[in-house]
């Protein structure tokens, strides 16, 4: 009876033992997801949490051992809420946190996290104070100059000498606009500055001082969609003799060209993509696949982005948690080793954490497509130069 | 420069018509019960996304959109109207939060059911431009415009001329005497909320035509409101004509003659000059004359 009951609890213990391998080894992790769902980032916030959702799907189906389960905190598009998203998260013992959307609001959101010891990664902010901050758990996949590559890239590659900046004194967009300006005047063009308040609704006033007082080439809009649409409204209005009209997030998007017909033709902007997207790799196709199949639509730039930065987090997980190094700095330690070619490029993050490749392209909305112009290399159409939408 | 000041000028004006049309409403119901409406901007909001929805739905021009903005947003109004009739106690402090929790219901209400997407008119017609002589504006701003002053000389009409306007007046002065005279102050009450919400109507199906909407919009037109109605002296019609287009000109002429990111804060300024200078605001008790 004692060998007996010796043998049951040995191999009862043994059994456990092998099962409690078993779970340590495929384990389910819990990653925070702070982003605006409701207030003015809102409409920005949800295109990226689709990404991020999508990055779950394709990670859990293809990993094969671990996975991941989110927990999605709306930061309202406010610092304080999300601060406040970020220890709430933590208290929830998620491992790490991706999202994020502002660089106003991820500055103290990621500030929070660096103290909770939480790894942060975002694709929303493109203030350089961020990475300035020097901190170890803090990554990111877009930048300021990834931005400015671009715009003066394509002005350069359309051999225009002046150009009026009509832009946003929200943080990002005035940043992008003063870099924008250093670059060009250092080249020897002509720039003149139009910094105007998030609020305004009328641009004519703007735009007819560049008609009248600067008389550029061209305009470059730095701002969001409401600017966009405002600037070329007013710009219809007026007709300033300008070659053509460039921004930068946000207005060489599907969505643009469909919900504003008469304000898009030719129009410049950021895109990773031409639209019908063209996705010639196989990690994009599984991407846009999982995309349609989840939300019924044609991915766009935000999707993309929350798709990439939560993979890569992901991966990283993984890696920390097979190294058993998960709760000992091991997931920012191994975002840090990331260097792989995604949607958005090859991604390196430097020491502040920094994606060091990060060069944005320019589309031109052309007949309701998107065609990539710049850089030539990843180019699918030639620029319609001059073109404006008038 | 001439034709820049010019063209500030014009497109002041018309900014400040509309933001009039705005104003009115929270005027009105600021001036008989004394109850700042802040959930107003949302319903200027909402009679906008109506239009969308219609215009987006049906394909035709988004001024077909009124009588059913107009049915909504008064059904929208009437409800806040209950709500705020239920507070027994400092209904000025408490209309405060509880129009503050309405605005918030209603924001998150449009974007769960028209989403986060900025939204704006396809109406080539209503964006085609205007010239006249060195003036530029969408034909959109110049219709509305006109809608807008016709409306202040209707609401005008009806504040001096008709019994309900008159009554709307008694219990705006006061309330207690009203009573005594036979008017019954909470049906009056209700009748300025309506006429508050007709107002706000107009004044979305505008905003849409010329502008873009979004969800968190609400609380900007709120503000902008808030400061026309304090600029113009409580309860005065003309002057919130006056102070909406003074707050116009001033934005635009910011833009024109020194930085357009000055502009909101130009319009800070006058508003504390105004308050500073006239306390009534500009046609308030204690300054109007006639």
């Amino acid at each position: 009876m004692n060998r007996l009951y010796k043998k049951t609890v040995g191999l009862t213990l043994l059994a456990g033992l092998f099962l409690g391998c078993g779970v340590a080894a495929a384990k389910e992790f819990l990653v925070g997801v702070e982003i605006p769902l409701t207030g003015s980032l809102a409409r920005v916030g949800a295109g990226m949490n689709e990404g991020i959702s999508v990055a779950v799907d394709i990670f859990n189906k293809t990993n094969g051992k671990h996975t991941i389960k989110t927990i999605v905190i709306d930061d309202e598009s406010a610092p304080a809420k999300a601060i406040a998203a970020v220890e709430k998260l933590a208290s929830q013992e998620v491992v790490a946190i991706s999202g994020g959307y502002g660089s106003n609001n991820i500055a103290p959101a990621s500030d929070a996290a660096n103290k909770l010891g939480l790894p942060y990664i975002t694709s929303g902010g493109v203030d350089d104070s961020l990475v300035a901050r020097g901190y170890k758990t803090f990554f990111r996949i877009n930048n300021t100059v990834g931005y400015q590559k671009a715009m003066v890239g394509l002005i350069d590659a359309l051999k225009v000498k002046s150009a009026s900046i009509v832009y946003s004194t929200k943080e990002a967009t005035a940043n992008l606009a003063k870099d924008v300006e250093k670059e060009l005047t250092t080249k020897g063009f002509k720039v003149g500055m139009h910094a105007f308040d998030p609020a305004i609704t009328d641009f004519k006033p703007i735009i007819n001082k560049i008609k009248l007082q600067d008389k550029p080439e061209v305009i470059l809009m730095c701002g969001y969609e409401n600017d966009y649409v405002g600037i070329l409204r007013a710009a219809k209005v007026l007709k300033p003799k300008v070659k053509a009209m460039i921004g930068v997030w946000s207005l060489a998007t599907a969505k643009m060209a469909a919900d504003f017909p008469d304000l898009m033709p030719w129009v410049y902007g950021t895109a990773l993509l031409p639209f019908p997207a063209e996705f010639k790799t196989a990690d994009g196709k599984l991407f846009a696949e999982t995309y349609q199949k989840l939300y019924n639509k044609e991915p766009d730039y935000l999707g993309q982005f929350g798709y990439v930065q939560s993979l890569l987090l992901f991966e990283a997980i993984a890696r920390a948690a097979d190294n058993d190094t998960l709760h000992k700095g091991g997931v920012a330690e191994e975002l840090r080793k990331t260097d792989r070619e995604t949607l958005v490029g090859r991604v390196q993050f430097n020491d502040k954490g920094d994606n060091i490749n990060f060069v944005h392209r320019m589309g031109q909305h052309q007949n309701g497509k998107i065609g990539i112009v710049w850089p030539s290399e990843a180019a699918n159409a030639k620029p319609n130069f001059p073109a404006v939408p008038w | 420069m001439l034709e820049l000041i010019l063209q500030a000028l014009f497109s002041g004006v018309l900014q400040g018509g509309s933001y009039a049309l705005i104003a009115l409403g929270l005027a009105l119901v600021f001036g008989t019960m004394k109850v700042i409406n802040l959930a107003h901007g949302e319903l200027v909001l909402l009679a906008a996304y109506i239009a969308y929805t219609v215009e987006s739905s049906l394909g035709v021009n988004p001024v077909f959109a009124i009588p059913l903005a107009l049915l909504i947003v008064c059904a929208a109004a009437v409800l806040v109207y209950f709500l705020v009739d239920l507070i027994r106690q400092d209904r000025e402090l408490n209309s405060l939060l509880l129009t503050y929790g309405i605005a918030i219901i209603l924001t998150n209400a449009i974007q769960l059911i028209w989403s986060a997407d900025i939204r704006s008119t396809g109406s080539a017609w209503f964006q085609e431009p205007v010239v006249i002589g060195p003036l530029y504006s969408m034909r959109s701003e110049l219709v509305f415009f006109v809608v807008s002053l016709a409306l202040m000389t209707g609401l005008w009409w009806w504040l001096s001329r008709s019994w309900y306007g008159r009554a709307v007046r008694a219990v705006s002065s006061q309330r207690d005497a009203a009573k005594l005279m036979g008017v019954n102050p909470r049906k009056t009450e209700l009748v300025s909320f309506i006429v508050a919400s007709i107002l706000a109507s107009f004044a979305g199906v505008a905003l849409f035509s010329y502008g873009v909407i979004q969800p968190s919009y609400g609380h900007v037109l709120t503000v902008k409101a808030f400061i026309i109605t304090v600029l113009a002296g409580m309860g005065s019609i003309p002057g919130v004509l006056v102070g909406a287009l003074l707050l116009g000109v001033t934005e635009a002429l910011t833009v024109t003659l020194a930085s357009s990111a000055l502009q909101e804060l130009a319009g800070m300024c006058l508003f504390l000059l105004v308050l500073f200078v006239m306390p009534n605001g500009l046609f308030g008790a204690a300054g109007r004359r006639g």
